[in-house]
């Protein structure tokens, strides 16, 4: 049992998993799922599907040329089983494997270095091409402030009223100034401006 | 070589072909001519017509000459057949009086054709077109006779049996009316006459029979008579040169009865005297009528004569009775047996042809390259052993023997491991790990894997030294994050109006009401300038003083209007949207500006209209399929340009 490479993404392929193609001159291509295989079938090049390994190593987005691929490889002369030999070999598996992982966090690095330069330029460059723009933005966050105190006032508000309701006394109704009850006329609308909304 | 003329065209009397050729010229070539049309048309046209008659004769002619053979191309057999037949002479002078009229016809068609073109009149030219198609009958017509003799020889050759001179063949031959014809008839499906009296057979007759599966033919000759060549008629001839030119095995046919008339004498004479024909073929004599009379029952002195014909070599003598149909088939296959034999000696003879055999067989045989012994590799320890031996109660124990003592197959599985050769015998029975995390554990097994992981961890422990994993430190700035805050926000506001935007202009089943015609209300321009950024207060106390002179609500425009200091009654008077530009005055001062510049327009338009040139402002009409976007071929892609 092995683990085989997908002829067309390179990824790996599970026994019992994929499909295989024997040409006729014996060369078999093993795919890993029909969306390969299909791909293959209508004689598309991987190199130039952005979706394959193929695609991603000749675009350089991948590790290529590192000392932790060349541990991998299929050998011609077969290898007598010896134990302290295996267990070496899956110690250093694990090991290559977590070496390879942190060169690739590294190779991404790499890679995406001069991007956040590149942002904060271009940011730079719209704030200062939109200054008309920005000052609609301004207005947008007064009123929003402006809102957010109104709703706050008016719950201060509404506590105060639930406060008085539980003294439930009519005198110090009309005791309240008319400015009051506007805002709680307010504060209807908001509720049913809330509503609408929902 | 062609050995049947079944297919050669029929030849017409010399009337016939006339009628053929001048038919086929008057329907193929035209007919209509007056004497107006212009000379070299007329000239032309009775050219035309002796052309192709002069074609038409020859191509005839062409077909006699070829469809017949060349008497001197066939086989030797079929030349002396011909010959006897047809007679060489006549049959020669036939087919070069048919060749010579060809040449006479063309001659005569180039010279007509020559005077023709000086023909000066259409009488002229015409009289000159009858002699020459005169001329070309006249010639025709002395063909009469051989036309009718190649006819006969065309019916004739087509009837003659395909006799193939070289395949496998017995030839019958004899006395007449000694029983040829009736071994034909026995031994092969041909139906060939049988009559009791001579000289029934007057021409060659084929039969063909399997042997050995092998195809054969028997040739049935007419009776020979005993005398000189010279002297013999057709009929016999044809037998002769068949036995002269035919390779094959001669079954010369004698009657013993002596009731064909002929006494068995003269039958050995004749034998005697055709012997010289028989020099390198294979020949039997057969006594035919055996249920009559047999060898045993004749006197001495005829068996004396009957045996001087064996001092011929190669001759056999055998009996058989057609009549009886006793002992017919054992000739028949004595007589091919002879014969095979006979052609694969003459093969053998030709030495070439072995050679040519030979020459393509070639065997190999390996050649020891030194003295070096290389014979098999037999191990010592296998040369020691004890031969196996089922009964041995010390025999060595096989795989099978413990499966036996276990209970089995099908209980029981030997261990296959068992037998492998491991630095440790502990390990045997391990089961190694095929994958580890998505890898192949075998393609990593190395011997020297130790080392090599060494080296990396090395090389890993450099490049931690050297700073190569290190990542830069996040500098967090409160202005940066600012910044990207507000292009954010202006992103998404681009794309909102551009959104907006979309929805504004999209139809959605609606009429477009014109611009003026719009009400907006003072409350929706005061919020577009207010998020806009703009102080509205102003603009709302004019409002408000507007809104106590007047009760009516005023909308955006007028409230704009009144800024710019236009009046109500103008602009009402002109009728024109405020948001409308005036274009003829824009971009002018004053009037006089205003008049320059249209003297300069009238100026520039004065060269253009002199020349009655298309100006931009006259009116056009663009085809409504223009041909270089409609014409041709569609490709594959797109058809945008269209």
């Amino acid at each position: 049992m092995r683990v085989v490479q997908c002829h067309f993404c390179s990824s790996p392929v599970y026994p019992l998993h994929g499909i295989m193609f024997v040409r006729n001159d014996a060369k078999e291509f093993r795919f890993c799922r029909s969306k390969c295989h299909k791909a293959f079938k209508q004689r598309r090049n991987p190199r130039k599907l952005r979706w394959t390994k193929a695609f991603r190593k000749a675009a350089g987005k991948e590790l290529v040329v590192d000392s932790t691929l060349t541990f991998a490889a299929r050998r011609n002369v077969p290898v007598r089983y010896n134990r302290d030999l295996v267990a070496t070999t899956l110690t250093a598996m694990s090991r290559i494997e977590e070496i390879r992982q942190k060169r690739e966090r590294a190779f991404y690095k790499n890679r995406m270095r001069g991007n956040k330069e590149k942002k904060i330029a271009a940011d730079r460059k719209l704030v200062a091409e939109n200054p008309e723009l920005l000052r609609m933005r301004d207005v947008e966050i007064r009123r929003k402030a402006e809102r957010l105190a109104a709703r706050e006032a008016a719950m201060e508000e509404e506590e105060e009223i639930a406060s008085e309701d539980m003294m439930s006394e009519d005198e110090e109704m009309e005791s309240e100034s008319e400015s009051e009850s506007e805002q709680v006329k307010q504060k209807v609308l908001l509720k049913n401006k809330r509503k609408t909304r929902a | 070589m062609q050995l049947s003329w079944k297919d050669i065209p029929t030849v017409p009397t010399s009337n016939d072909m006339l009628d053929i050729v001048l038919n086929r010229t008057q329907r193929k070539t035209p007919t209509v001519i007056r004497p107006g049309f212009k000379i070299t048309r007329i000239r032309a046209f009775y050219m035309r017509k002796v052309k192709f008659t002069a074609e038409g004769f020859a191509e005839k002619f062409n077909d006699i000459i070829g469809g017949f053979p060349n008497i001197n191309d066939v086989h030797p057999f079929h030349r002396d057949l011909m010959d006897t037949l047809y007679e060489k002479n006549h049959y020669k002078v036939s087919l070069a009086a048919v060749s010579r009229a060809k040449t006479l016809i063309e001659q005569v068609a180039r010279d007509y054709v020559r005077l023709l073109k000086f023909g000066q009149s259409l009488y002229q030219c015409k009289q000159l077109k009858r002699a020459a198609l005169g001329r070309m009958a006249t010639i025709t017509k002395k063909l009469k006779d051989p036309f009718v003799y190649l006819e006969q020889v065309r019916q004739h050759l087509g009837r003659l049996p395909s006799i193939d001179p070289n395949t496998r063949t017995l030839l019958i031959c004899g006395y007449p009316n000694v029983g040829k014809s009736s071994f034909l008839k026995c031994i092969t499906k041909a139906d060939v006459e049988v009559q009791p009296y001579a000289f029934t057979t007057k021409s060659l007759y084929v039969g063909h029979f399997d042997y050995k599966y092998l195809r054969f033919q028997a040739i049935d000759t007419p009776g020979i008579l005993d005398r000189p060549t010279e002297e013999m008629n057709n009929i016999e001839m044809q037998s002769i040169y068949a036995i002269a030119h035919l390779r094959s095995c001669v079954l010369y046919f004698m009657d013993l009865s002596e009731q064909c008339g002929f006494s068995i004498e003269a039958q050995v004479k004749l034998f005697h005297s055709i012997k010289p024909l028989f020099a390198n073929k294979s020949v039997m004599v057969v006594m035919n009528k055996s249920d009559i009379i047999k060898t045993e029952d004749l006197d001495e002195e005829k068996q004396e004569l009957l045996k001087s014909l064996n001092t011929v070599p190669g001759v056999e003598i055998m009996h058989a009775s057609c009549h009886e149909e006793d002992n017919v088939m054992a000739v028949r296959n004595q007589a091919c047996e002879k014969l095979l034999t006979a052609r694969i000696e003459q093969k053998l003879k030709g030495t070439a042809r072995v050679n040519n055999v030979l020459n393509k067989i070639h065997v190999a045989q390996p050649q020891s390259r030194d003295d070096v012994d290389r014979s098999a590799f037999i191990p010592e320890a296998a040369k020691n052993l004890p031969k196996f031996d089922l009964n041995d109660p010390n025999r060595r124990r096989l795989a099978r023997d413990i499966e036996a003592d276990n209970g089995g197959a099908g209980v029981f599985n030997i261990n296959l491991k068992d037998k492998y050769l491991l630095e440790d015998d502990d390990w045997k029975n391990d089961i190694m790990p095929e994958v580890l995390d998505g890898k192949n554990v075998y393609d990593f097994l190395d011997p020297d894997i130790a080392a090599k992981l060494q080296a990396l961890e090395d090389e890993e422990e450099r490049l931690e030294q050297e700073g190569f994993y290190d990542s830069d430190s996040e500098v967090e700035d409160v202005e940066l994050d600012d910044i990207r805050e507000k292009a954010e926000w202006i992103r998404n506001k681009h794309k909102k109006m551009i959104v907006d935007a979309r929805n504004r202009k999209s139809l959605k089943n609606t009429a477009i009401m014109p611009r003026d015609q719009v009400k907006k209300s003072f409350g929706e321009m005061e919020e577009h300038m207010y998020n806009l950024g703009h102080d509205t207060d102003a603009l709302r106390e004019r409002v408000g003083m507007a809104a106590k002179s007047k009760s009516r609500e005023l909308s955006g425009v007028d409230i704009l209007r009144k800024n710019q200091g236009i009046s109500k009654a103008k602009y009402n008077k002109r009728k024109a949207a405020a948001n409308q530009t005036d274009r003829l005055n824009d971009g002018v001062s004053d009037g006089a500006l205003r008049s320059q510049a249209e003297r300069l327009h009238k100026v520039q338009r004065r060269e253009r209209n002199r020349n009655a040139r298309q100006g931009e402002g006259d009116r056009h009409a663009t085809a409504s399929i223009p041909k270089h976007l409609f014409s041709g071929k569609r490709g594959i892609g797109s058809s945008d340009r269209r």
